[in-house]
């Protein structure tokens, strides 16, 4: 009898000394990655601190993937299978954070994202501008041909000398096309033949931007467009076909409730189809994502600016900047 | 008597040929080096095409295209890498100086078979293989000689 007590009180200490890393204090979450198809990351929602250190550690269970997170600077790391790669991330401001996957590592690669709520003392509550093409009640999912296209590719650096005054405003909201088709009634600028009034616009639209804004853009467009987009824009992406296959495959299961189809990256080498659409249109596009397609939406991973060079660089597919 | 010495013989002359089938080095082949440039398509789980080639000498430079997911290509024996995404093909260079046969091997964990994704790059003419040729016309020659000595 006496023995019996002995052994149960030594099981009962044996499970007490297991149990103390399960409740003593915060542990370090362990995040892994997956293919979207086989779950994404699990967990995809974690909690943090503003201001504190956010420890977390990272793996795959499967390919090599990546961890990145939007609207911050921290550098993207590489989540390798078989290996656990530890992170510190430190958030300045409260608010909601989206971790992605840096790494192509399948058709839906796009899909792998998480969020990252970050409490804290909130200092203004000045609610957020809606985005410009809310503002400019511009509709995203309109189709926007241009009217007139130009003969020969405008070339920024033969623009003739024309004091013409075109604010931030004007060029988010007005296409390339709209603007040619503006300065063909103008006054001062109706004598000028057609390949100098597109030259214009050309040079209009490279003062809206700059040498280092179009490298970052270029960098952005490469690595997170060009699988689907193309190389040069040509809506000819690797994933381009895949993705309306894959999309189509899911339309017919859901036959009868959605009529829609999915419709292929448009060809930007076309210039009727990238001089009709206006800055701000292109914008609201990454920024919301959507329009019946693969496309992602962007806002949450990059900021108004980083997306405001993408669209500067997209018109370098059709108007030669300096 | 006679027929045992001649064996000897024959059996001896065999051996050194053996010998020096394996052991003469390799005449330099007098070719200019050229500069090589390849375009590799890597997809699950292969490498098009999937057999490079170059003499010693060569500067070769890999661009590697991504057909589906992230993959990497990595040349053992001369330790040269490169990472490719779909859409941001990547190209390196390097010049052969070793001649033999190196796997080419995915360096990203691309998928389930990823460990099965190789390829092979041949550097120079494959003397191996006619080394090996030459040993196995030497033990067709042989051959009879053992068959004579057990019906003898």
């Amino acid at each position: 009898m006496k023995q019996e007590t002995l052994a149960r009180l030594v099981v009962l200490a044996l499970a007490g000394v297991a149990s103390i890393p399960l409740i003593s204090g915060p542990h370090t979450p362990l995040l892994h990655a997956r293919l979207a198809e086989e779950g994404g990351w699990t967990p995809d929602v974690l909690h943090a601190e503003a201001g504190e250190p956010f420890a977390l550690r990272l793996t795959s269970d499967d390919v090599l993937h990546g961890f990145g997170v939007g609207h911050t600077d921290i550098e993207p790391v590489l989540v390798a299978p078989g290996t656990v790669t530890d992170v510190t991330l430190t958030f300045d401001q409260p608010g909601t954070y989206t971790y992605y996957c840096t790494v192509w590592c399948g058709l839906n690669h796009w899909r792998m994202r998480g969020i990252i709520v970050v409490e804290g003392e909130t200092p203004s509550t000045a609610p957020p501008e809606p985005p410009l093409y809310v503002q400019l009640a511009i509709d995203i999912d309109a189709p926007h041909p241009a009217d007139v296209t130009p003969a020969v590719r405008p070339d920024a650096a033969n623009a003739p000398d024309a004091a013409v005054e075109f604010s931030f405003e004007q060029y988010a909201a007005t296409s390339p096309a709209q603007l040619f088709a503006e300065f063909s009634r103008q006054p001062g600028l109706k004598d000028l033949t057609d390949a100098q009034r597109w030259n214009l616009v050309a040079a209009l639209w490279a003062g809206q931007t700059s040498p280092a804004a179009l490298v970052e853009g270029e960098a952005i467009f490469r690595q997170e467009c060009a699988a689907c987009h193309g190389q040069l824009g040509g809506g000819d992406g690797l994933y381009a076909e895949a993705l309306a296959e894959a999309g189509e495959a899911a339309m017919d299961e859901l036959a009868g409730t959605h009529d829609m189809m999915i419709q292929a990256p448009p060809d930007w080498q076309d210039p009727a189809v990238l001089l009709g659409a206006s800055p701000a249109l292109l914008h609201g596009k990454m920024l919301r994502g959507g329009m019946g397609t693969g496309m992602p939406m962007w806002g949450a991973l990059y900021t108004d600016a980083q997306l405001w060079n993408v669209v500067a660089y997209l018109y370098t597919f059709q108007l030669n900047s300096p | 008597m006679n027929l045992r010495r001649k064996k000897l013989w024959m059996t001896v002359t065999l051996a050194v040929l053996a010998a020096a089938v394996i052991l003469i080095p390799a005449p330099a082949l007098a070719a200019n080096p050229i500069e090589r440039f390849v375009m590799v398509e890597a997809s699950q789980y292969a490498f098009t095409p999937a057999t490079l080639h170059a003499n010693p000498g060569d500067t070769v430079t890999i661009e590697l295209h991504s057909a589906d997911v992230a993959h990497g290509i990595y040349v053992e024996g001369y330790g040269v890498s490169a990472e490719a995404q779909p859409g941001q093909p990547v190209a390196f260079t390097f010049v052969v100086t070793e001649s033999g046969v190196f796997r080419l091997r995915c360096s990203i964990t691309c998928g389930a078979l990823h460990p099965f994704m190789l390829g092979r790059l041949t550097v120079g003419p494959n003397w191996t293989l006619a080394r090996a040729a030459a040993l196995a016309g030497l033990a067709v020659l042989a051959a009879p000689l053992a068959v004579r000595r057990e019906t003898a």
